[in-house]
């Protein structure tokens, strides 16, 4: 009775109902779903920080199906680094802890850029409904990757909020490369004008947008001899888009140069850096990049 | 005495159904009592304990007790639903940490509850076997659930249709069963987690097909201006696999499906009451304090305990005083018993001793059966008393 009591007593009391205390935080590890990101953490992370990027190697990240090993370590990180505009898609089926996710390019723009490439169907009672594509390699506009590392900066400093000042240091470095390769990019697109550009992968939407850059998109893999069929595509594309200039994520094959050569294309590689070079940093793919662009667009001198 | 104690014991084991009788009665009469305050202590400690270690919760405007009693203990009300956006909301103010629940599902008789990874660091539950939830598809289970259904981690588990008449409605999911955990005596045992986004899909909300842009003629009814209208024929999938996951997709906006209720958890207490001044003029939300809500439930049960404890008290005046009746009538009826004893030598102080040995023996093994049934009950029963009361709510 006297224990019934006791319980009433407390059941009555008007003490404020205690959030349970806050969840230690944890050792500090942070999980990328591409390289850029992961580089952009390193840049800002404070020493004791891990960061993680765990693709392996020759996948693409945005296509990448992690085991559920892999997700689980995402699960225990202290920090998820999402790109956002449906990069990696087995983050829309994977149960990540929404707690400790970033989603970096969340609000960096107003609208997202569309693929192109949707098709519309219709079955059951739902109406019609399509699967467009959202274009997600948002840190080729520099000003957008800045824009993301800010936001990782802001995590980072709720994550580790001693190291608040050193993190901000460290952002300013990082925006101060970045700019540079924004104000080169821009003079090299700036010199091409509104002349048609091609691009073997449509991956470059960001970037034509943000520079002003005419591009359209083939699906030609640099390390594969273009076919019959490519060629024909090629020649039907140039006909209506008569491009002098076109894009690769890699170094093409000899025989791909020659063949756009002989229709009076040149070739450039601007990598993507979706995954970490064999030498160098995103930092120095990015610097490679903009000077073959500079070059090819005739803005800076070729070394 | 100890003899005393032998002919006692060996009368009552020749008299087995009479003394069984009187045992029995006894017990009922003390242990009523006993478990009706052990399951009113039960009751009360588990409900406030769950609700306590819930600072706040999100839902609709409504019965602020159903909503307390589907959000935390699982048991299905009918509440009206919120939507992801509310949750989304609760994050925004970076006031506090919104978990989404969303019931309503059952599998196999026990309750499907979609949420985040939050919840389980939240309610401080740990995985004993297995894993966490890693994609959709897939299902973590309470110890219950796994004792009583024989589930370990690569089992399956189907969720029950909506309707069982509904042909053209939401056909079962097959959940793949990754983990169970280890018990923490709260509904959270008797209930299958999955992602809230597995749960939108198990409602029908999102759902994944056969490719469309590769579908064979016969399931395509026509195409045109880069828009595909398929047939019935069309395949579903009814599980989610890691080859067919990438394939599942929703329509519409995430933000508008829907969430039963949103566990709030405010970063501290001045958070918390920011977070409830903003709700107070909200006309179609409610954040609550669980632990109010149930306060007025355990007086509720309280108010009722007592009005049991005159009526327990009232048939267990009877019962003793037909213990003492039965008791008088058999020392009658073995007058000649007692006067055989008298004549072999026995004398009458021991013979009262005997009497007495019975008393004491029968009282005592019933006041040990009360005692026992109130322990049970206390220590294993409090599931399942919690089940009984909420849901008659």
């Amino acid at each position: 009775m006297g224990c019934l009591l006791l319980l009433v007593a407390l059941g009555c009391s008007k003490q404020e109902p205690q959030a349970p205390p806050p969840e230690t935080k944890r050792a500090a590890s942070v999980y990328a779903v591409n390289y850029p990101l992961a580089y952009f953490a390193e840049r800002l992370a404070p020493e004791g920080i891990e960061v993680v990027f765990p693709a392996p190697p020759n996948v693409d990240p945005a296509f990448w199906k992690p085991t559920p090993d892999t997700i689980g370590q995402y699960q225990r990180a202290g920090l998820i680094l999402l790109n956002g505009a449906g990069y990696a898609r087995w983050t829309r089926y994977a149960t990540l802890p929404k707690s400790r996710i970033v989603v970096t390019a969340e609000g960096c723009r107003d609208e997202l850029l569309q693929t192109g490439e949707a098709i519309a169907h219709q079955h059951g009672p739902g109406g019609e409904h399509s699967h467009q594509g959202t274009a997600f390699t948002t840190w080729l506009d520099m000003r957008l990757a800045l824009c993301q590392a800010s936001h990782i900066r802001d995590a980072l400093v709720e994550l580790t909020p001693a190291n608040a000042d050193a993190i901000h240091a460290k952002l300013d470095a990082l925006q101060a490369d970045l700019t540079q390769l924004d104000i080169r990019v821009r003079g090299a697109a700036d010199a091409w004008g509104d002349q048609p550009m091609l691009a073997s992968h449509p991956v470059y939407q960001y970037l034509a947008d943000a520079y002003g850059l005419r591009i359209e998109s083939v699906h030609f893999e640099p390390d594969q001899a273009l076919g019959p069929k490519d060629i024909e595509e090629l020649e039907s594309l140039v006909a209506r888009h008569p491009a002098k200039l076109m894009l690769f994520e890699a170094e093409p094959l000899p025989e791909t140069k020659r063949l756009l050569r002989d229709q009076g294309i040149a070739t450039v590689v601007f990598d993507p850096a979706a995954q970490p070079p064999n030498d160098g940093d995103f930092l120095s793919v990015m610097t490679g990049n903009t000077s073959r662009l500079a070059c090819a667009t005739g803005a800076e001198a070729c070394p | 005495m100890n003899d005393s104690l032998y002919l006692a014991w060996r009368y009552l084991s020749h008299h087995r159904a009479k003394t069984l009788l009187l045992v029995l009665s006894l017990s009922v009469f003390l242990g009523l009592p006993l478990v009706m305050r052990a399951m009113s202590a039960v009751i009360q400690q588990s409900l406030m304990a769950r609700a306590q270690s819930t600072p706040l919760l999100l839902g609709k405007k409504g019965s602020s007790l159903d909503l307390v009693v589907e959000a935390l203990y699982f048991q299905p009300k009918g509440i009206e639903a919120l939507t992801a956006s509310d949750a989304d909301e609760i994050d925004g103010t970076g006031l506090a940490q919104a978990i989404p629940v969303r019931t309503g599902l059952l599998a196999r008789q026990f309750p499907v509850v979609g949420t985040s990874l939050d919840y389980f660091s939240f309610r401080g539950l740990r995985i004993a076997e297995g894993r966490a939830l890693g994609t959709l598809g897939e299902c973590v289970v309470g110890a219950e659930v796994a004792t009583t259904l024989g589930l370990e981690p690569g089992d399956s588990l189907l969720t029950s249709p909506s309707t069982l008449f509904d042909l053209a409605g939401v056909y079962p999911l097959k959940l793949r069963v990754v983990g169970t955990l280890e018990p923490s005596y709260a509904p959270d045992d008797r209930t299958v987690f999955v992602d809230v986004k597995t749960a939108w899909v198990a409602e029908g909300l999102g759902h994944g097909h056969q490719d469309l842009a590769t579908a064979s003629g016969d399931v395509v009814l026509k195409r045109k201006d880069g828009a595909v209208t398929a047939n019935a024929k069309l395949v579903q999938y009814n599980e989610i696999t890691t080859e067919n996951a990438d394939g599942f997709h929703f329509h519409g906006a995430p933000s508008s499906y829907p969430v039963s209720a949103v566990i709030v958890v405010p970063n501290d207490i001045k958070a918390g009451v920011l977070l409830r001044g903003r709700f107070v003029g909200d006309d179609a939300r409610q954040l609550l304090r669980p632990a109010q809500v149930v306060q007025g439930l355990n007086a509720q049960i309280f108010r009722f305990e007592r009005v049991l404890r005159i009526i327990v008290w009232t048939v267990g005046l009877a019962t003793a005083l037909m213990f003492v009746l039965v008791m008088v009538l058999s020392w009658r009826l073995r007058a000649d018993e007692l006067r055989t004893m008298t004549r072999l030598g026995c004398s009458r102080w021991k013979a009262v001793q005997i009497m007495g040995a019975e008393v004491f023996l029968m009282v005592g093994t019933s006041v040990a059966l009360a005692a026992f049934l109130g322990l049970a009950i206390t220590h294993y029963g409090e599931t399942w008393l919690q089940n009984l009361v909420l849901r008659g709510s």
